[in-house]
């Protein structure tokens, strides 16, 4: 596993949390939460934007074809395979995993690649507001199943005490391994995360997560534009 | 699609949002927000009255400005 592999699951996983964000655009419990949901949708895809434009300088990328046909193959985490129908997923993935996204970036920013270092810094500025947002909701009390999936999926994804993340946090790379992102979510959100047993042996290093399955069949169908098409005219109509 | 939150809350504060862009010029009011603490707040004003390159923006809880007179009384 090459740091073009990392950087694009936090790429996938930041088109993922943007797209689910967004879609609570018009549906939070206020007016001004559907405008930050709104507003941080947008920064993460701006977001993966930007990580997925550091693979080709990091000297590979590893995205290949099947990604066009395969929803299995893209490297977000089980927690955005469905769309969410509570809110207080919405708030785990914000408090949690979002924070847990930044932190990597922080790790990456603070690591020793230039390109990483210089193209993510501004992503902690903006982050900072989600930070505000999620932490201040889950002050507020949330239920505890979603919580508890959160913080799970975020350990995992941060990966064994002995992974490549471990190995790139020797290696100066990254600022922080496993164990100091969990230590620095813990932290930042003022809270223990729960006890939890991963079997690191079913746990897929690429996709960084051990549950299988992948997103939603209308979610992959509109990354690849196919929704849009259905709306196009055809050409038959246009040349009419 | 269902949600356990009222869409507003009774113990919600409203906060008063200043912006300025450029340092030459003073900060005014550009809008306001309405949420349950200072660090929603902050997430909020920043969401909503993201359209220019604000230099600055900082908010104030309402009911923290002491106000001189009111319209009518001067």
């Amino acid at each position: 596993m090459s740091l073009s592999d990392l950087v694009l699951s936090i790429a996938d996983n930041k088109q993922m949390l943007g797209l689910r964000y967004a879609e609570w655009a018009t549906r939070a419990p206020s007016l001004e939460a559907d405008i930050a949901a709104a507003a941080m949708g947008l920064d993460d895809l701006g977001h993966s934007r930007v990580l997925y434009g550091c693979l080709e300088p990091l000297g590979s990328d590893p995205r290949g074809p099947e990604r066009e046909s395969d929803a299995g193959s893209l490297r977000a985490i089980a927690y955005f395979d469905k769309p969410w129908s509570e809110w207080s997923e919405f708030v785990a993935a914000n408090a949690i995993l979002d924070t847990a996204f930044t932190a990597m970036i922080e790790s990456c920013v603070n690591g020793s690649v230039e390109v990483l270092q210089h193209r993510l810094r501004k992503m902690l500025m903006e982050e900072r507001y989600h930070f505000l947002h999620g932490r201040s909701w889950l002050k507020s009390g949330i239920s505890a199943e979603p919580l508890n999936r959160a913080w799970r999926e975020a350990i995992e994804w941060f990966g064994p005490p002995d992974g490549e993340v471990a190995s790139f946090h020797r290696g100066g790379e990254l600022s922080m391994g496993p164990r100091e992102l969990l230590t620095r979510l813990e932290e930042q959100l003022e809270t223990k995360a729960p006890k939890v047993e991963v079997d690191w042996k079913r746990w897929d290093p690429v996709r960084r997560r051990s549950r299988p399955g992948a997103i939603d069949e209308p979610t992959f169908a509109m990354l690849r534009g196919l929704e849009e098409k259905r709306f196009a005219p055809s050409s038959a109509a246009k040349d009419s | 699609m269902t949600t356990h939150f009222k869409r507003v809350s009774g113990d919600a504060v409203e906060y008063e949002v200043f912006a300025r862009k450029t340092r030459g010029e003073a900060l005014h009011q550009v809008g306001s927000v309405v949420a349950p603490d200072d660090d929603l707040a902050m997430a909020y004003a920043r969401a909503t009255y993201d359209e220019e390159r604000w230099c600055e923006m900082a908010i104030v809880r309402k009911e923290n400005v002491i106000e001189l007179w009111a319209p009518g009384e001067a």
